[in-house]
């Protein structure tokens, strides 16, 4: 029982850091926001104007809000260094690799 | 009338301001004179107050070539991805996507420890004018599924890009290149 009770706390923390990151950086620029956080115009309207009270209370839901944005093994191997290839590349490739990978999903993600 | 001056005011504003910004990312003369409408004699003083130095000469590298050379064809890729994401997603203009898109492109270079910025904002800009301008394509890799510059004449069919399928030397550099432009 104890081991619920904390996962469940530690989501709604999360919750909680995640929305207060996410309003930090579409105040900083509303553009660049869209695409570090893979969210629609709409989205990032919306959540730039939540209060605190409507933030603590969105984060007290038992699941977690953000989510993974992909599913991909090819993407997690290149980030996690795994060689590829069967001509070994440097990690600079890889990882280049990898955010050509993640940006191009950009779109898809928000449309 | 007074309306008519009071806009080009701020036309001017902006377009200083707009100057300011691409002058601190490196871009060159012939850039700052067509996205702004700012005169060559000015443009020049105020370039000397941004950057403390004089601009650089001489024409730009009006060649697709070398887009299509491993180490920047990965650069320029990346940036294109980032860039197309900004203008298909939201509501902004052109060299404002630029910008912002040159600006992501240097986080992820320098998140990923590279050192040396292989694509200029100069040859960003000009990459934009040879996507519009069909002379160079994006072609989506037959393994990774990412989207990849490519010549114009490369084969669609069955395309593999260069990360999926390094050249024989790739990588293998101790220096990587400085790229002037």
């Amino acid at each position: 029982m104890t081991e619920l009770f904390d996962i469940d706390a530690e989501i709604k923390d999360a919750n909680l850091s995640y929305l207060m990151l996410t309003q930090h950086i579409i105040r900083k620029d509303k553009e660049k926001a869209m695409y570090r956080l893979g969210l629609s115009e709409d989205s990032v309207v919306l959540i730039d104007c939540l209060s605190s009270a409507q933030i603590r209370k969105i984060a007290n839901i038992p699941t977690l809000l953000c989510q993974f944005r992909f599913n991909e093994d090819h993407i997690w191997k290149l980030l996690s260094n795994h060689s590829l290839a069967s001509r070994e590349i440097n990690d600079e490739a890889n990882c280049l690799h990898a955010a050509i990978l993640l940006s191009g999903k950009i779109d898809q993600m928000i449309n | 009338m007074i309306e008519a001056k009071q806009r080009s005011v701020l036309k001017d504003k902006s377009d200083v301001e707009l100057a300011i910004r691409l002058i601190k990312h490196g871009a060159r003369m012939n850039m700052l004179e067509q996205e702004t409408s700012i005169s060559y004699e000015r443009m020049i003083k105020l370039y000397k107050e941004v950057a403390g130095k004089s601009p650089a000469k001489g024409q730009l590298p009006f060649s697709t070539e070398w887009f299509l050379v491993w180490q920047p064809q990965i650069h320029s890729s990346l940036f294109l991805n980032i860039y197309d994401g900004f203008v298909k997603s939201c509501d902004i203009n052109e060299i404002d996507a630029l910008i912002k898109a040159y600006e992501m492109y240097l986080e992820h270079t320098s998140r990923c420890n590279i050192k040396v910025v292989v694509l200029t904002i100069t040859r960003a800009w000009l990459l934009i004018k040879f996507m519009e301008n069909r002379m160079l394509e994006r072609m989506k890799c037959n393994h990774c599924k990412g989207q990849f510059i490519a010549d114009a004449y490369e084969n669609k069919k069955g395309y593999v890009c260069c990360l999926c399928n390094p050249p024989a030397r790739a990588g293998k550099t101790t220096q990587p290149e400085a790229h002037e432009c």
